[in-house]
């Protein structure tokens, strides 16, 4: 056995660790509704949170993350336990890519993201990483079916379109840019998907929150509308940042390989128009009167766009560029 | 933000007579006051961003002519529209350039009053603290029984610690302003988003590049004159190009020849080069990459292009040479299937073209066209068509890789077949008819290099790297304020708990609110912090 079938090897595993961690997220949150239910959380809808906290609480002051669930719902042991299972099973799983992607690397002996395959799988190690680090301090276990799910979806692709041969780089690629350009753009394209997941979940709640439904399920015990926004702000001002490096880096590249920083070559102009939709999500956010509805909606438009580049750039012909690294055809 | 107005019918059918009459310089205002309102800002981006979008879908001049030629002719009805309206030039557009003029317009009619406040604001005291602490975002309390004074120095120094610039307006609060690097980062990045487009204009202005095809062996002495293509801009003096003199030694160039998927991707071009950075000077052995350009007298030379040069002898019917050259062949497609073409003016009694393909790697049998197999030059044939008559119809000017045949005739063998010439290096042809022969003597690779350089590049990666740390400082600071008052705990502290010390000291009690323009979790710490020393040095006594 070389190294890239072990690479392999450790990526089939990681899916079927995250197939198991997927189900037991989505275990977790179902058990979360009748929960809400009981504590009547729709009833008590104007009452204020110091009452609620007071209710169930034991004496023991609990330092509460503002991101866990929302006032009124309290966690039982069962769920909690629940929840920690699914995330030592990401954890697994992330830790499996991980090495999978590591062993590619070693295989091929460069950066392991030269084409779509490895960009998608390092993508989704990102992914992996960045929530497994953030989950268990913001008491993220409701989040993980709307991470890990996607990630399942995009390593799936990735296995079955876009899976390509561990080899050499064409010589454009072979650059330590390719290092620095193209993994600060997989991390933040990992922030972006989980403000995106995060952007959903908050569509979703405020919309009940405006109409309360008339039996409530998991999503009432998740953190409030407002908390939510909070969260996926600032983890799209991060992406939005390493966006930017990613556009400079780029740019310093191209001087390099094509004598020219910037050319308007289709992957630089959706790199571009990327960067604009988000600079207007962080424009809206800090402009007096846009509600964060609003601000949101230019957020999740601005993830299709990332979704477009990658895959729509790199694949359609009418998008024939000089960034023609998909590997794929 | 709006508030709920009556709806005004009135308002529809005739003018508000309350309105005052805007003077010229009024509506002028007006529209300065639109243009540079945040929300137009924030239509201008998302605009942007939109407007970019065409220049990824349709092909553009700048990038590749050719292919907005194909484009063209294969959409004869919507191509004239598209055309008409820049879809094949979007970023020197009219419409792209307003939007981003505008946009620019509006940053700056931004930047400049905010600076103006900014540094009023860096200049001014914090505010006096509100009466009532307990109404500000974060709020905490604590009786100590410390004096007023020392609680005051303690939630000074506390303060003083986090870098809050303060202030006591009275001797019993003190305010506290922070972050005022969150507004400094703000108009750092705006400003040097600026600063990129100057770049960029400097660039366009004071940039130039040139293009040349070198076959190995060949010298080239930069000058205006000698590039096959420059491209200088408008204030570009072409005499000042820098003179050097560079001789293509060798090209080397590696294929996979692995099979697999990556059967035949090329995996290293390397040009070594001698190079005189003037002529007369020592020449130095430079080798160029992709990737690694040399650098010589301010401009750059990259390695963008390779492909064949078959050495081709075209000789009349008493064997004189008519034409001997290294000519270049443009590769199509990924096994090098290049396509040339050999005008030899002085042939009489008509003047003969040659046209056709350079196989690196030919496909013996032709059976669906000329192919070949593989990019290097394992095989290396040529198959070419002849053609006679006059080569410069109109005496028009053209392009060196194209025959015009409009008046020109194919040449065919006795049985009237056109004549294709299907030559191995060393090969000789005998074209029907007495015409002469033509020989395929050696290949050669060549390099497309391109000379380029752009004064206006470190203006914009300078203004880009500010803009990157001005956006990290405003996104990532906060503005906060943060305000303590003391007083006396005693009967006019009204509150029932209110304790004064046990053992009959005085008590103070402290409020420390804190205020954030945005939503701010770390405000909470900050007042807390102040909320547990004063606690902690309560403990203490």
């Amino acid at each position: 056995m070389n190294l890239a079938s072990n690479a392999n090897a450790a990526l089939y595993a990681s899916m079927i660790v995250y197939t198991l961690a997927m189900l037991a997220f989505s275990w977790y949150l179902a058990g979360r509704a009748p929960q809400v239910a009981d504590s009547k959380l729709v009833e008590r809808a104007g009452v204020r949170e110091d009452v609620l906290v007071g209710a169930g609480s034991t004496g023991v002051p609990e330092r509460r993350s503002p991101y866990a669930a929302a006032p009124g719902f309290e966690e039982s042991r069962e769920s909690r336990q629940r929840g920690n299972i699914a995330l030592m099973l990401t954890y697994l799983g992330t830790a499996l890519l991980v090495a999978s992607v590591l062993m590619r690397g070693l295989a091929v002996s460069r950066p392991p993201w030269g084409n779509m395959f490895e960009f998608a799988t390092a993508g989704s190690a990102a992914v992996g990483v960045a929530y497994s680090v953030m989950a268990k301090r913001n008491n993220w276990q409701w989040l993980g079916v709307f991470v890990v799910g996607p990630i399942l979806l995009v390593l799936g692709l990735a296995l079955t379109v876009l899976y390509t041969e561990a080899g050499e780089l064409m010589p454009a690629l072979k650059s330590y840019w390719l290092a620095i350009h193209v993994s600060v753009a997989f991390i933040a394209v990992a922030f972006f998907t989980i403000a995106f997941a995060i952007g959903i979940v908050y569509l979703v709640r405020l919309h009940r929150e405006e109409k309360p439904p008339a039996k409530p399920n998991f999503v009432e015990s998740l953190p409030s509308s407002a908390a939510l926004e909070r969260t996926a702000y600032t983890l799209n001002m991060v992406a939005f940042i390493l966006w930017a490096f990613t556009l400079i880096a780029g740019a310093i590249w191209a001087k390099q390989a094509w004598g020219a920083y910037w050319q308007w070559d289709p992957k630089e102009v959706w790199t571009f128009v990327i960067w604009t939709v988000y600079a207007a999500y962080m424009h809206s956010r800090a402009t007096a009167g846009v509600d964060h509805r609003k601000s949101m909606l230019i957020a999740l438009v601005g993830f299709v766009c990332v979704i477009i580049n990658f895959t729509l750039v790199n694949l359609v012909s009418t998008f024939v560029g000089m960034h023609n690294y998909s590997g794929v055809g | 933000m709006t508030t709920e107005t009556p709806p005004r019918p009135r308002k529809r059918t005739q003018p508000d007579p309350s309105l005052p009459k805007l003077s010229a310089l009024g509506w002028v205002r007006w529209a300065w006051r639109q243009l540079t309102s945040m929300r137009t800002a924030l239509f201008l981006l998302l605009l942007l961003s939109v407007a970019a979008v065409p220049g990824s879908i349709f092909p553009q001049r700048n990038i590749d002519a050719g292919r907005v030629a194909d484009y063209i002719a294969q959409n004869p009805t919507t191509s004239p529209w598209l055309d008409r309206l820049g879809f094949f030039d979007v970023y020197s557009s009219p419409w792209f350039s307003a939007i981003y003029l505008l946009l620019f317009v509006s940053l700056v009619g931004c930047i400049v009053p905010r600076t103006r406040v900014h540094v009023a604001a860096l200049r001014a005291t914090p505010p006096r603290a509100p009466a009532r602490l307990s109404r500000l975002d974060e709020h905490a309390e604590v009786v100590t029984d410390v004096s007023p004074e020392e609680a005051l120095a303690v939630a000074r120094e506390v303060l003083r610690g986090k870098r809050f610039r303060l202030h006591s307006h009275d001797s019993t609060s003190i305010s506290g302003e922070s972050g005022y690097l969150r507004e400094t980062g703000n108009l750092v990045f705006h400003l040097a988003l600026t600063g990129i487009i100057v770049g960029m204009a400097v660039g366009h202005v004071f940039g130039w590049r040139g293009d040349i095809i070198l076959a190995e062996g060949d010298r080239f002495a930069s000058s205006a004159g000698t590039y096959n293509t420059i491209s200088p801009g408008p204030w570009v003096d072409t005499e000042t190009l820098p003179p050097f003199v560079l001789r293509l030694d060798r090209l080397d160039v590696q294929f996979n020849e692995a099979p697999g998927r990556g059967f035949g991707m090329p995996t290293a071009f390397t040009a070594y080069t001698s190079l005189q950075r003037e002529p007369g000077a020592p020449a130095t052995k430079e080798s160029v990459s992709v990737n690694h350009p040399i650098t010589v007298d301010g401009a750059d030379i990259f390695l963008l292009g390779n492909g064949y040069t078959p050495v081709i002898t075209v000789r009349n019917a008493k064997g004189e040479i008519l034409y001997r050259e290294a000519t270049p062949f443009l590769p199509q497609d990924g096994n090098y299937r290049s396509v040339g073409v050999i005008k030899v003016p002085s042939a009489s009694p008509k003047q003969l073209g040659l046209t056709g393909f350079f196989l690196p790697t030919a496909e013996p049998t032709f059976v669906h066209g000329p192919a070949s197999l593989f990019p290097d030059a394992k095989d290396p044939e040529v198959a070419l068509s002849i053609w006679e008559g006059n080569l410069f119809p109109g005496d028009a000017p053209q392009s060196v890789y194209t025959l015009n045949t409009d008046e020109m005739k194919q040449v065919t063998k006795a049985d009237g077949s056109p004549a294709l010439i299907r030559l191995k290096p060393g090969q000789t042809y005998e074209i029907p008819g007495g015409r002469g022969t033509v020989t395929f003597d050696s290949v050669k690779r060549y390099a497309g290099l391109s000379v380029r350089a752009d004064p206006g590049a470190a203006i914009s990666l300078v203004s880009a790297v500010l803009a990157t740390a001005g956006l990290i400082l405003g996104l990532t600071i906060k503005r906060r304020r943060v305000f303590v008052r003391v007083r006396a705990a005693g009967p006019q502290g009204a509150g029932a708990d209110s304790p004064s010390g046990d053992d009959g000291r005085p008590a103070t009690v402290v409020s420390i609110g804190g205020l954030s323009k945005d939503s701010d979790a770390g405000l909470a710490a900050i007042v807390a912090a102040v909320h547990d020393r004063l606690a902690e040095r309560n403990d203490r006594s």
